[in-house]
């Protein structure tokens, strides 16, 4: 006989030894607080989302604006402003419909497939925060380097190849630091579901 | 209305809650990791229930929604069990239905099925539960041929612990 046959032939008892919640215990549990996977990735996706508009609220004070009049780019700052307000717009509304399309009543496969595109729609908005970030930080380097007497004068001997140079390293370390950051925080609550989903997938080949 | 589907859920809940349980013995290996896969089933199945449209049996539709939150939504992560918890907190064989030699297979298989990973525990669980080939590809999303397939592997795969 199978051996499989002979555990199922066992499977019935099981039932017997299995713990029983009376319908006052069910109804307590329908009042606490999922702690699912899905919901977490929804905490921190929108404390991502909200991210580049805080920082925007944050720096946007008359001080700020008056320096960046200073180093002439005020109207750039403001163009920069409005396209990422847009773009950030954009995510949150793809992310909101994709978040829409989860449900846990459906295949194992499409559950993990949906999750992972919900995921990915926040990590290219991160790309783009990283990515825009480190334009305007190294456009913003140089026009203060240019523009603020005090800096240029001193840096007359250095040439420009340097200071693009040694920007564009500071920028480029501290963007890789921040997407490893958040890469290890993915990677950590996503660990089990990939295992499962490269599990599922793999059977078709 | 609202009082009165929480309440038809629960009964329904009630009815049914063998499957949870089942599915929390397998996925778990201590007593409140057990309660706590079980709340966190329940919480998921209640948040599901409204898109519940009664065109499914509600325990095709529990078994689906029970195992995707195992394998998918359950955050907490696996503890590494020790031999003696598996024991201790697995499933029980009724000794005198059988002789030494089966009852002995029989704990050897339940010991081995616990060790398996998620998807193919979940294969073995709906076989166990009497769940033909297009039932088992539907919940988990995989063609039948590729749901047998993968069976097929996993029964060897016992087979060789048995006889070992």
């Amino acid at each position: 006989m199978d051996e499989l046959d002979l555990l199922r032939k066992d499977w019935k008892n099981q039932e017997e030894n299995l713990p029983h919640f009376k319908a006052e215990q069910l109804y307590k549990m329908l009042l606490k607080k999922s702690s699912s996977i899905v919901k977490w990735i929804f905490i921190i996706s929108l404390i991502e989302l909200s991210f580049g508009i805080l920082m925007n609220i944050l720096f946007m004070d008359d001080q700020f604006w008056k320096e960046v009049d200073t180093i002439h780019l005020k109207t750039a700052t403001i163009v920069i402003y409005i396209i990422s307000y847009i773009i950030t717009g954009a995510f949150i509304v793809i992310f909101y419909k994709r978040y829409r399309k989860i449900s846990a009543a459906d295949s194992s496969f499409h559950l993990m497939k949906n999750i992972l595109k919900t995921r990915r729609v926040v990590k290219y908005y991160i790309i783009y925060i990283l990515a825009s970030s480190g334009i305007t930080m190294m456009l913003f380097y140089i026009y203060t380097l240019k523009y603020t007497p005090a800096i240029s004068q001193n840096l007359e001997d250095t040439s420009w190849f340097t200071i693009i140079g040694i920007g564009l390293i500071c920028i480029l370390v501290l963007l890789l630091f921040l997407w490893g950051v958040y890469s290890l925080l993915y990677g950590i609550l996503l660990k089990k579901l990939l295992r499962n989903y490269k599990e599922l997938k793999n059977l078709d080949f | 209305m609202k009082k009165e589907t929480e309440h038809t859920f629960v009964k329904l809940l009630e009815e049914h809650q063998n499957i949870v349980h089942k599915i929390c013995r397998m996925y778990t290996y201590d007593q409140d990791s057990h309660y706590d896969l079980f709340q966190e089933i329940t919480i998921q199945l209640w948040k599901a229930y409204p898109k519940f449209r009664g065109d499914a049996k509600f325990s095709t539709w529990m078994y689906r929604v029970a195992l995707n939150t195992a394998i998918t939504l359950y955050r907490k992560s696996k503890r590494k069990p020790q031999t003696q918890d598996i024991e201790q907190f697995s499933f029980k064989i009724k000794a005198e239905e059988y002789d030494d030699t089966t009852e002995q297979q029989l704990k050897i298989m339940y010991a081995a099925i616990k060790e398996l990973n998620d998807i193919d525990k979940a294969l073995v669980f709906l076989y166990l539960e009497g769940k033909n080939y297009s039932e088992i590809s539907e919940t988990l999303g995989i063609s039948e041929v590729n749901a047998r397939v993968k069976m097929n592997r996993v029964k060897k795969k016992l087979k060789d612990i048995l006889s070992a």
